[in-house]
């Protein structure tokens, strides 16, 4: 009787020990390394990897793409727009797809939750939908009730918050709520370590598979959705789209916000975006980077909002704490050749702290962890281009390569398909949360509106939401520190993929606060001899110069020299100074180096030769009607440019920053509309403002060895 | 024997017409699709990360039979009339429906109608081909603009400024003329006049003089050279406009009655 049922026991047990020893090995391989994993390691297979073709057929009529100019134009573009694929997009009302946001972007009008029109002055010529990859599509399943997976408790709360009655500002505080949520990861549960979903997970490399409130199909055909569209609307010589998402992923231990957005060059693009629920650490981002780049699918990643991350956005170490050395510099640079510098979460230029010379530091900084809740300071150390720049600088001085030699965008990280760029147009980020004067804090509250901002703010973890002022209550929830930013320039032959991708990986590119201002900027040792006033001047300078995003290698002793070129938006105020800010490194000391240069004034004033600034230009903004005075200020400035300072042993990097007339602030704009004058505790006017690439001067490599500290000592020509 | 037949069938009849009879208005039966309690299965499954004891999958079906009762009661009571969360839901449902029900390729016939409709949005724009000389409004801008034109009638050399975004444009369309100078310039290329100075005309910028060289004509392409791309905004549109098709074909048999002495 037992003997019969012998062979089944057997089989019985094989399969249980099988079963714990391949979650034994597991474990190993996730709390220590040990090389006989390899053997289950060649088992696993990486879904992240998996190539797809999401291309559209399209003919291209060649009459209708204009013909490349050698000398390259300025195209604008974002490259940082979320819809209602994002998990927090939804949330906030939005439920704009990916077609709205391009058409949009060329030009149509499209609506906003509350019910208005947004449309832009004049349509941009690139753009990319850039979804969070983190949960991509999820939160639509989740409300949409008609899903299986919304049947599941964790989706309850999301249940038709979209629904039209529900588009309303009562529901900020449901809203703000569900928000959070995510970001406290309540609902990335995953199943217990014996479910065979693990295993799955494990052999595939696809964590997310291992969460119970994932569903894998929606996820890939929300990704989808995503690619074609941007196929679709991509029109070879007249408007550009990339396949792009959102990277989002923060430090562990003080939730620094390390987010990037990675843009696709193709019309191909893997079968599903490398999230934060595969690794928290932007290294094996770029390891994924790499590999996909091996296939032939080149992409960038560019960080933004350094300025909310607590200082870990440009560390002097690794995310794991480690040593930055050359290895590092390179993969960072390899897929990071930008960052976003702008966008409506602030400016990460530099902070007054930083750079307390810099009488133009003090602007649109927003001075918070990004997500905090409550809202906490982000300590300006470590979240700002330009000290990163510095910062490259020293790395390099201690022999560990440069991380930080990007070029700058900028771009508006809009939540609603449709990015706010001008300030006197402005419908902010957050669709029902900021999308109207009251709420974004810019004129006082109506009485009831207070009483329900500081029931719903409270459930919000935000522990103070009204200030008064002297003409009222005003909702104090940090939206005042946004604004109308920015945009992306890049210098590109054509208006094709490939000739703006190329311009983002040679880093010729400029960031501006929405304005389209234009700069060129180039260096070089005898572009004096360059006749500014000559229709070869762009020509000349391209070969016997370097433009914005490249090094300028020494030459003997020359002293380096270069040309700066702005013209103002066509619409735009009219531009009243252009500045040079240099970094250097002292090659003696060690010691990093900041200064601002007035290069070039507006209305022919002169430089100041010691304190190198232009004289006031008079320029006046009448704030009871955002009026501008006529006749100051200049359509375009131009110079040559020698750095008065230099040594050519100091490495050093140049960068453009070009500032307009004052104007008025959007908060400003929306007082004035709406019959109040400007909050008192905010800027009246701001200048927009443009940043390029920056130049970086190479010396000589030194005869002064530095040790890393910590490194080893080594000899030198012990040999 | 023959009895007992004749018993069972007469009790049968007896249950049948009491059932017959205290259904006569409505429909009791609650039928509960194999589909429908395997999905109530696998999404408890998916939740729970294990299967259902017997226990439990006779609680979520009678759950799921409570619920019916209770939407069938309200039902007859009439609660769904008049409610705004119930009118949305549906709507949306029907939206989704109708989105999702297209999927066909689009006939040639239907291409062509598709493209004689949307014919303008096809259409490729005149291009221009011409240089221009600039005159900033840095320095004087109409003045020297009015004399370079003299200028240049007469034979002479003249001096301009050199223009940001370039000299010479080749293949250009008014999109991109009014993009890179603002509208000053539209007027200089309506019915222009080729291989000729021409101006001054004004730019958010300064004056410039124009000599137009070449244009060539727009016209509406061939449905051959972008059939892809008919195609391809065809089902886009199919998509869009799916519901607006839907409302506009049964919206006819509907009348709307709206108080004409609304204060608003």
């Amino acid at each position: 009787m037992f003997t019969k049922y012998k062979k089944s026991f057997y089989l019985f047990f094989i399969t249980i020990g099988l079963y714990l020893s391949i979650l034994l090995v597991m474990d190993l391989d996730i709390n220590e390394k040990r090389p006989i994993l390899n053997i289950f390691k060649s088992m696993q297979s990486d879904s992240a990897l998996e190539v797809v073709d999401f291309s559209v057929e399209k003919q291209i009529i060649a009459s209708k793409k204009p013909k490349p100019n050698p000398n390259r134009n300025p195209y604008y573009g974002d490259l940082h727009v979320h819809t209602k694929y994002s998990f927090d997009a939804y949330v906030f009302g939005i439920t704009a797809t990916p077609d709205d946001a391009y058409n949009y972007a060329k030009g149509q009008g499209i609506q906003h939750p509350l019910g208005y029109e947004m449309k832009l002055r004049e349509p941009l010529d690139f753009y990319s939908v850039t979804d969070h990859g983190f949960y991509m599509g999820m939160i639509q399943a989740y409300a949409d009730t008609s899903t299986d997976i919304s049947k599941n408790e964790f989706a309850k709360p999301f249940h038709n918050v979209n629904r039209k009655d529900n588009l309303s500002v009562e529901s900020a505080g449901e809203r703000s709520n569900l928000f959070s949520n995510i970001v406290g990861a309540v609902i990335t549960q995953p199943y217990p370590s014996w479910h065979p979903k693990i295993i799955k997970a494990w052999f595939t490399k696809n964590t997310q598979l291992a969460l119970k409130s994932f569903d894998y199909d929606i996820h890939k055909s929300a990704w989808a959705d995503i690619a074609r569209s941007a196929n679709e609307h991509n029109d070879p010589g007249n408007f550009t789209t990339f396949i792009g998402y959102e990277f989002t992923t923060s430090t562990d231990i003080e939730g620094g916000n390390l987010h990037r957005n990675v843009i696709f060059n193709s019309s191909e693009a893997s079968i599903r975006p490398w999230t934060r629920v595969d690794s928290l650490n932007p290294e094996d981002l770029w390891t994924w980077q790499d590999a996909l780049r091996e296939k032939g699918i080149d992409t960038v990643s560019i960080p933004h909002n350094s300025n909310g991350s607590n200082g870990q956005m440009f560390e002097m170490e690794s995310f794991l704490g480690n040593a930055i050395d050359q290895d590092y510099a390179d993969k960072r640079m390899r897929n990071e050749p930008l960052v976003e510098i702008t966008q409506v979460k602030g400016t990460s230029d530099t902070h007054p702290l930083l750079s307390p010379d810099d009488d133009w530091a003090d602007f649109e900084i927003m001075d918070v962890r990004v997500g905090s809740r409550p809202p906490t300071y982000s300590k300006p150390s470590g979240g700002y281009v330009r000290e990163a720049y510095l910062n490259g600088l020293t790395l390099e001085f201690t022999q560990q390569g440069n991380p930080y030699k990007f070029g700058l965008i900028g771009s508006s990280d809009t939540h609603t398909a449709a990015g706010a760029y001008d300030e006197s147009n402005y419908w902010s980020k957050v669709g029902l949360l900021d999308g109207d004067a009251e709420n974004r804090g810019s004129v006082p509250l109506a009485e009831e509106n207070r009483e329900r901002l500081e029931e719903y703010m409270s459930a919000f973890n935000q522990p103070q939401s009204t200030i008064a002022l002297d003409q009222g209550d005003y909702a104090n929830t940090g939206f005042t520190q946004w604004g109308a930013s920015g945009l992306a320039v890049a210098w590109a032959e054509e208006n094709t993929r490939d000739s703006i991708f190329n311009a983002f990986k040679r880093k010729e590119t400029f960031a501006t606060t929405g304005t389209r201002l234009a700069v060129r900027f180039f260096g070089g040792y005898d572009l004096s001899t360059i006749d500014l006033n000559s229709d070869n001047m762009v020509t000349e300078a391209y070969n016997k110069g370097v433009t914005m995003g490249a090094d300028l290698l020494s030459k003997d002793e020359n002293v380096p020299e270069f040309i700066v070129w702005a013209q103002k938006d066509k619409d735009g105020a009219p531009l009243q100074r252009v500045q040079i800010i240099k970094g250097w490194m002292d090659s003696i000391s060690g010691r990093p180096n900041e200064k601002v240069f007035d290069v070039v004034c507006s209305d022919g004033l002169e430089v100041d030769a010691t304190t190198h600034r232009c004289p006031d230009n008079g320029a006046k903004v009448n704030i009871n009607d955002c009026s501008i005075s006529s006749n100051v200020g200049s359509s375009e400035l131009k110079t040559h440019w020698v750095d008065p300072e230099f040594n050519s042993s100091n490495k050093a990097f140049y960068y453009v920053r070009v500032l307009e007339n004052p104007t008025c602030r959007w908060s400003t704009w929306d007082a004035v509309k709406r019959g109040y004058k400007p909050r008192e505790d905010l800027h009246e006017t701001i200048q927009e403002r443009a940043w390029s690439s920056p130049i970086w001067y190479i010396p000589d490599p030194s005869n002064i060895e530095v040790i890393p500290l910590g490194g080893t000592v080594r000899l030198r020509s012990s040999t | 024997m023959k009895l007992r037949i004749l018993y069972f069938f007469l009790i049968g009849l007896f249950i049948y017409i009491t059932d017959l009879g205290l259904n006569y208005d409505e429909n009791k039966d609650i039928f509960i699709s194999d589909q429908e309690i395997t999905s109530l299965i696998n999404a408890w499954e998916s939740q729970v990360g294990r299967k259902p004891t017997g226990d439990e999958i006779s609680r979520i079906i009678n759950n799921l039979v409570n619920e019916e009762i209770l939407y069938r009661e309200a039902i007859s009571l009439g609660l769904d009339k008049e409610d705004r969360i119930i009118k949305r839901r549906l709507a949306q449902k029907i939206s989704f429906l109708k989105q999702e029900s297209i999927i066909d390729k689009p006939t040639g016939d239907e291409i062509r109608s598709f493209y004689d409709l949307n014919k303008d949005r096809y259409y490729i724009y005149p291009t221009f081909t011409f240089t221009h000389h600039f005159f900033s409004n840095e320095n004087n801008s109409l003045d020297r603009a009015n004399q370079a034109i003299l200028d240049i009638n007469n034979n002479l050399i003249i001096s301009s400024d050199v223009f940001f975004l370039g000299k010479n444009f080749a293949e250009i369309n008014l999109q991109g003329i009014e993009s890179n100078f603002g509208k000053g310039l539209n007027n200089a290329f309506n019915n222009p006049r080729l291989d000729k100075w021409i101006g001054p005309y004004e730019s958010a910028f300064g004056h410039h003089l124009l000599y137009i060289s070449d244009v060539s004509e727009g016209y509406h392409p061939e449905i051959k050279d972008i059939y892809k791309e008919l195609e391809v905004d065809f089902i886009k549109l199919q998509r869009e406009v799916a519901v607006d098709n839907f409302i506009k074909e049964v919206k006819a048999e509907y009348s709307v009655i709206i108080n004409p002495d609304l204060k608003i």
